[in-house]
């Protein structure tokens, strides 16, 4: 029965020790504010400005973000992300832009600042959503008025539609399967032949054949926005392991058939080809060598 | 089980080549967790969180090497060799972790 109660007050003091380190993060962000908002205070007081914007716009959030960083190194021997910086950023904008501006008027440059300030506060968000929401829906009625132009062009010509296959096209985003890394390992391992990385066999016989090379090509995801990232991380995964099999295979069946039965040195390597990275390229190679046996 | 990225132990004998271990991770494309980043980047608020992440991918490399590797019973790994690839992605930030080595068996 002691076990059970031990537990538990491991746990409670787990808990305890969590709610410290919060109470502690929470005060290194009030400092840090603190420290970015009197910083804001002088560079107000003493009219630090170029062409009446006021530099404590930049340097009053980047000192908060620097003195909650250092404080909270000490303390608690760990980052916590600065979010006095973002507090303050947030803070200097509302209060010089929108409270000392009560005669700001709705126009096109307004806008453009506010878009041009949120920019700087949050660019992956405001990013993703100019250039890949916009980009999404602008790519999206592209490729309608492609399809469109294909179907006339068939049409014309009297063919059939031509579908392209690619890995995406197998709609993975719903059930992305898993890898069965066991059976990979062991079709890898049952090829009657040695895949060695090591640069040099110091301690086996061996016969070099020369350097050897396979690349393998497989399409890429294009969709820009997926409904389960994780789910699309876990489908590109899968082509990417199936990639590499298919080619550790050939690069074998390439030195097989010049009278080799193994790799030294072997490298796997993979990269982004194609207009704009649209496939990726896994490529194997290595020297190959017979081993004698 | 050794890990070790030279060709030999030192000191032992390998007695057999029991074959190719190969782990892969990736990370990033989780573009939602990234959103509020910006003014933190320039006092630092962020690389912590992405050198955790790349370590996270890389132990899960790791492990799934090494569970191969005790598949083929072997007990060590030589020539080990671990790149970071950057596969694009939506502001690329995909980026693939990958282990492999060769599994050998020592006395």
């Amino acid at each position: 029965m002691a076990q059970p109660s031990n537990t538990n007050s491991m746990e409670f003091k787990d808990k305890e020790i969590e709610g410290f380190k919060k109470r502690r993060a929470v005060l290194c962000i009030a400092i840090g504010t603190a420290a970015g908002l009197a910083v804001y205070g002088i560079f107000l007081y003493f009219h630090i400005d170029i062409y009446g914007w006021n530099l404590g716009l930049i340097f009053a959030p980047l000192a908060a973000g620097y003195v909650e960083t250092i404080i909270a190194n000490r303390i608690i021997g760990e980052n916590i992300g600065a979010i006095s910086a973002f507090i303050l950023f947030i803070d200097t904008t509302f209060y010089s832009f929108i409270l000392k501006n009560p005669t700001l008027g709705w126009n096109l440059i307004t806008a453009g600042s506010i878009i041009v300030i949120l920019q700087a506060a949050f660019p992956t968000l405001i990013n993703y959503i100019l250039l890949v929401v916009t980009g999404g829906i602008v790519s999206h009625f592209v490729n309608r008025l492609k399809s469109i132009e294909r179907k006339i062009y068939y049409k014309i010509r009297n063919q059939d539609t031509v579908r392209w296959e690619t890995p995406s096209n197998r709609n993975f985003e719903k059930f992305a399967p898993e890898y069965d890394e066991k059976a990979s390992n062991e079709k890898i391992n049952g090829l009657n032949f040695f895949f060695i990385t090591s640069t040099d066999l110091v301690d086996r016989k061996h016969e070099n054949l020369g350097q050897f090379n396979s690349n393998v090509i497989i399409g890429k995801d294009k969709k820009i926005i997926h409904a389960d990232p994780k789910e699309a991380e876990k489908a590109t995964l899968y082509d990417l392991k199936k990639g590499k099999d298919e080619c550790l295979i050939k690069l074998s069946e390439e030195i097989k058939s010049s009278g080799g039965n193994a790799v030294v040195d072997l490298n796997i390597q993979y990269g982004l080809i194609g207009l704009g990275g649209d496939s990726f390229q896994i490529s194997a190679m290595g020297m190959g060598v017979k081993l004698m046996l | 089980m050794i890990l070790t990225s030279s060709n030999t132990l030192e000191n032992k004998e390998i007695i057999e080549y029991k074959g190719l271990v190969t782990g892969e991770s990736l990370i990033g494309a989780n573009i939602y967790k990234d959103l509020f980043s910006g003014v933190r980047d320039v006092v630092g608020g962020r690389t912590s969180r992405y050198e955790e992440e790349i370590q996270k991918a890389r132990d899960m490399s790791l492990t799934s090497m090494i569970e191969k590797a005790e598949q083929l019973d072997a007990n060590a790994i030589i020539g080990l060799k671990i790149s970071y690839d950057n596969l694009g992605g939506t502001m690329g930030n995909t980026i693939l972790i990958t282990a492999y080595g060769t599994a050998v068996k020592y006395e």
